[in-house]
């Protein structure tokens, strides 16, 4: 589609602008994606490192009320809850995460609709940008994304030189979005950012997804997954900061003798509980399992399901893993 | 490093241990657990600077407890373990958890290690829990390999930063803490790699009655993270495991350290530091102040 | 937008004492709207909800074909069975569903139709039961077998009684061995014992089959050497569930969803999942 440029002083005043229309702006922070009051604090750095949680919370929040009930005396009364229908902006994500929400929506919307998320996503703007880190954990181009995808974004952003940025539309929605601020805008020159973009370092590609399909479809049972297992301790760090991990539970907290509300809270297939029947009967009841499903949900069922790849490969969950459990690494070996 | 794979290669093979709890090496300045059970493998084994883990985490897993037993005959699990890790090791066993003769300790005599992998060791760089470390030597140990080594000096930022906290008033602690333990998105990590955290089912998993709201919001970060601190106080014995793990970056040591230095300075009391003397939970006296922990 | 986590209201209008830890509540729905309108098919479950506790999954125990109440029966556990067990008639509670594929009632017409069931796993077939026997002109032969521990693990005693009334259905109620009692006239034998025994047969047949694992463990090869095939054996899957809708993740067996493309698998389905359930 269309390509501009805006100056960094300018794409400074851009920020402002949205936090100041009452938009909510996200912008990666030192360790996280963080909601901005600040335009002149952001730091847009194509070589920073991937945020230690990905921005998922902020379309499918890690704890989020679905109702709110009040109790009488053989009676009760359900209040509805829903997202706040605020125009939410995330500037400088990375391809890895831009992703995500084309591969979440997959399973939000395959039969019965999650408007919680939904709305959500309707609302949501992302401005990503071209990426130059790279480090054992990271294999996006081995789940058919690049430091240069597009992928997700409704506006990319490639860094020109010291002061610019080329600017491209990538969306409709991208396009009546950026239109509001063209003042702060001038033409862009395609071949220009083409050729930056094209210098870019991809991450080698460390396997081939088919194939990991193929032999996780075959091997179901293998003595790796104990060997994984063992040594997992069965947290759900991975799954909690994985950009597309879903899994939730739902549970109701009162908060005073007659009131409380339902929440629908993250969760992750890594705990035993996960699946633990009350009958006391648990078909995960070994690590080894429930790695193995983390595995197999992410580069099998997923794509079988709904054919992409529950994983846009941004390492996060091997980086942050307490014993440097690498989910490239084992996948990459998920071969004969 | 050489006497240390030889020294495991040995155990397993005239069967002194089942199983050696180790680090491999997987790129320079970065290492990880591993548990072997095969002679062979014992090569892969190191020990150094980012050696970062606590092994004793594994200690009370099932399946690992498991390896021990062979042939109807029950041996033991070797484990490579830095002074502090034995602080954990002996921990469990004040908790029975563990016996003394279960475990075949190869203790490293250890300068400290890095915060983080993949940076170059040094002054700068020392993980926080080793800033304070007396041991340096292993306490108990079956064998102790390797040179004893200095420690960089450097300030404790942890502890000042505790008494920093100490001076604030209530309210401004509290906000502290709240903005903190609001980053919190309840993944566990921080029990997961905590050695003393070995709970069959813990606290927050019972749900009849549910003691601790599992959201993740202001008020379940709250008592999940107060309620670690206080099932760990006199117990925890600074490993720093709990900050490393959290995905959050929330500085739990804060917590840890502080209930620490509480029970150092009115009982005289450090956990995991002697296999005579009894839990600090276990010496209740009804002559204790209570005052202590508020 | 829509809420599919809300869950509608409903009114306990009866509860049944079944055993000592199994209840029945009858139920209608709050709103006369939704009441009027709700449909299902019989295989189906919902969630049912005690607002400060918590939802459980439990298949619809009625049969479409008596839409004037909506009945389930629990086994008491854990945190929501037992708040449910807590309520009284005139309680409310919420409910969200039908959720989940069903039995293929129509595409069986024409067929036998054998019933096989064990403790509480009655209550998912016996919206089956009922079902085919509202529908009795379309099938052919219809034979029920179930059996409990002991006399008093039996549900659906009034129930049991009804379709032993019938001239039409061949029903056969046994206890364990040792969970009889003076005065007891059905069978005394484990489940698999008794089919063997009675041994229907496989041709033109389907047969639906719920209960503890250790009982469709043994009576499968018993089916299978009468001659069942695995594509006319049907039964239930029972994994934790929490949404109900093919969203929160927990329910999975393989690439199953088990909440949307279950709880009703034949066995051909099955041997097809990973062994995960
Ligand atoms: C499709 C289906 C139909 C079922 N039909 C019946 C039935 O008709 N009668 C009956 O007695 N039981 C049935 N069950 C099992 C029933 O759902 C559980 O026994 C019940 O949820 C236990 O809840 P609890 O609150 O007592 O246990 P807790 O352990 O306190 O449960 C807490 C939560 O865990 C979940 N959970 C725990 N165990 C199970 C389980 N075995 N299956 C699914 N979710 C679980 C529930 O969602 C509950 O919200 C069915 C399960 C499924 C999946
Ligand atoms: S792989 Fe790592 S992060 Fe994931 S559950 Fe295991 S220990 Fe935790
Ligand atoms: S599985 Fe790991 S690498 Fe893949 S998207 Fe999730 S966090 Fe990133
Ligand atoms: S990998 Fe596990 S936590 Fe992540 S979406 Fe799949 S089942 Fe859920
Ligand atoms: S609480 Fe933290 S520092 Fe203390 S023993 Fe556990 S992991 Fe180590
Ligand atoms: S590791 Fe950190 S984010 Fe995870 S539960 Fe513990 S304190 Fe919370
Ligand atoms: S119960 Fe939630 S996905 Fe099936």
């Amino acid at each position: 589609m269309e390509e501009k440029i805006i100056s960094k002083q300018n794409l400074v005043k851009l920020c402002a602008d949205i936090i100041g229309g009452g938009h909510i702006l996200i912008a990666p922070g030192k360790t996280e994606y963080v909601v901005t009051q600040d335009a002149s604090q952001i730091v847009l750095d194509t070589q920073s490192k991937p945020t230690k949680a990905s921005y998922k919370t902020f379309v499918f929040p890690k704890a989020e009320p679905v109702l709110y009930y009040k109790r009488g005396k053989n009676d009760v009364q359900i209040l509805d809850a829903g997202p706040e229908q605020k125009k939410t902006v995330i500037i400088g994500a990375k391809p890895c995460d831009t992703n995500s929400f084309n591969i979440l929506s997959k399973v939000f919307n395959w039969d019965y609709k999650d408007d919680f998320y939904n709305y959500r996503v309707k609302n949501f703007i992302v401005i990503g940008m071209m990426c130059e880190f790279s480090d054992r954990y990271c294999f996006c181009t081995s789940v058919g994304s690049s430091p240069v995808s597009e992928k997700g974004s409704d506006i990319f952003l490639i860094p020109l030189d010291a002061d610019n940025f080329a600017v491209r539309i990538v969306t409709d929605k991208g396009k009546e979005f950026i239109d509001a601020y063209s003042k702060y805008l001038t033409d862009g020159n395609p071949s220009k950012s083409k050729e930056v973009s094209e210098k870019v370092k991809h991450p080698e590609v460390a396997f081939d997804s088919k194939q990991v399909h193929d032999w996780l479809a075959k091997n179901f049972e293998h003595p790796k997954w104990d060997g994984v297992g063992d040594m997992c301790l069965s947290c759900a760090q991975c799954a909690f900061v994985c950009p597309v991990c879903h899994c939730f539970d739902i549970v109701d907290e009162d908060y005073s003798y007659t009131e409380g509300r339902r929440m629908k809270n993250w969760d992750g297939c890594q705990f035993g509980h996960f699946t633990l029947h009350a009958s006391g009967h648990n078909p995960r009841d070994i690590q080894g399992k429930r790695y193995r499903q983390r595995v197999n949900h992410k580069f099998k069922y997923y794509v079988d399901k709904f054919g992409e790849i529950l994983c846009t490969g941004c390492g996060r969950c091997s980086r942050g893993c307490a014993v440097s459990i690498d989910i490239k690494e084992i996948v990459a070996n998920c071969k004969d | 490093m050489e006497e240390l794979r030889k020294l495991a290669k040995e155990l397993l093979e005239n069967k002194t241990v089942a199983a050696v709890l180790g680090y491999v090496e997987i790129e320079p300045k970065r290492t990880k657990p591993i548990v072997i059970t095969n002679p062979e493998d014992a090569e892969k084994l190191v020990f150094n600077e980012y050696c970062l883990n606590n092994l004793a985490v594994y200690l009370t897993k099932a399946r690992i407890k498991n390896l021990a037993k062979q042939n109807g005959s029950v041996l033991k699990l070797g484990i490579v373990a830095k002074p502090c890790d034995i602080h954990a090791i002996i921990a469990l066993i004040q908790e029975s958890q563990l016996k003394r003769e279960d475990v075949y300790i190869i203790g490293m005599n250890c300068g400290g290690v890095a915060k983080d992998f993949g940076l170059e060791y040094g002054a700068d760089t020392l993980a926080s829990k080793c800033v304070p470390c007396e041991t340096h030597k292993p306490l108990y140990s079956d064998t102790t390999l390797g040179a004893e080594k200095e420690t960089p000096k450097v300030s404790d930022e942890v502890l000042d930063k505790i008494r920093a906290l100490e001076k604030m008033t209530y309210v401004e602690r509290f906000a502290y803490f709240k903005k903190e333990f609001d980053k919190c998105i309840k993944c566990y990590a921080c029990r997961a790699a905590c050695p003393l955290c070995y709970c069959q089912r813990c606290i927050t998993d019972k749900t009849i009655p549910r003691w601790i709201e599992s959201s993740p919001h202001s008020r379940g970060n709250f008592s999940w993270n107060v309620v670690r601190a206080f099932h760990l106080s006199g117990r925890c014995i600074g490993c720093g495991e709990c900050e490393r793990a959290c995905p959050m970056d929330i500085p739990l040591s804060l917590l840890n350290r502080r209930m620490t230095e509480t029970a150092k300075e009115a009982f005289a009391y450090v956990s995991g530091r002697s296999l005579e003397t009894p839990t600090l939970v276990g010496s209740f006296d009804v002559k204790d102040s209570d005052e202590l922990f508020m | 937008m829509e809420n599919i986590y809300k869950p509608y209201l409903a009114e306990i209008k009866e509860i049944i004492d079944e055993t000592p830890d199994t209840k029945t509540f009858r139920l209608q729905l709050k709103d006369p709207e939704v009441a009027k309108t709700f449909n299902f098919k019989a295989g189906q479950f919902a969630e049912y909800g005690v607002f400060g506790e918590g939802e459980s999954t439990f298949c619809i125990a009625s049969s479409p074909t008596r839409p004037e109440m909506i009945e389930c029966s629990f086994k008491v556990y854990g945190k929501v069975t037992q708040a449910l067990r807590r309520l009284n008639e005139g309680d409310t509670i919420g409910f969200r569903g039908p959720y989940g594929n069903w039995f293929p009632l129509e595409e069986q017409k024409g067929k036998n139709v054998v019933f096989i069931a064990g403790g509480i796993g009655l209550a998912p077939v016996r919206c089956v039961i009922d079902n085919v026997l509202d529908w009795r002109k379309d099938y052919k032969d219809i034979t029920i077998i179930y059996g409990a521990r002991s006399i008093g693990d039996l549900v659906y005693k009034y129930k049991l009684k009804e379709w032993r009334d019938r001239p039409d259905v061949k029903t056969i109620i046994t206890v364990d061995p040792g969970g009889e009692s003076d005065g007891w006239d059905g069978e005394v034998g484990f489940v698999p014992t008794i089919v063997e025994k009675i041994a229907p047969k496989a041709e033109n047949t389907i047969a639906v089959i719920c209960g503890p694992p250790v009982m469709i463990k043994f009576t499968m090869p018993v089916l299978k050497k009468l001659g069942f095939s695995d594509e006319n054996i049907f039964t239930t899957l029972e994994n934790r569930m929490k949404c109900g809708l093919g969203k929160c993740g927990r329910c999975n067996v393989g690439g199953v969803y088990v909440c949307k493309d279950g709880p009703v698998f034949n066995y051909a389905q099955l041997k097809e999942l990973p062994d995960e359930f």
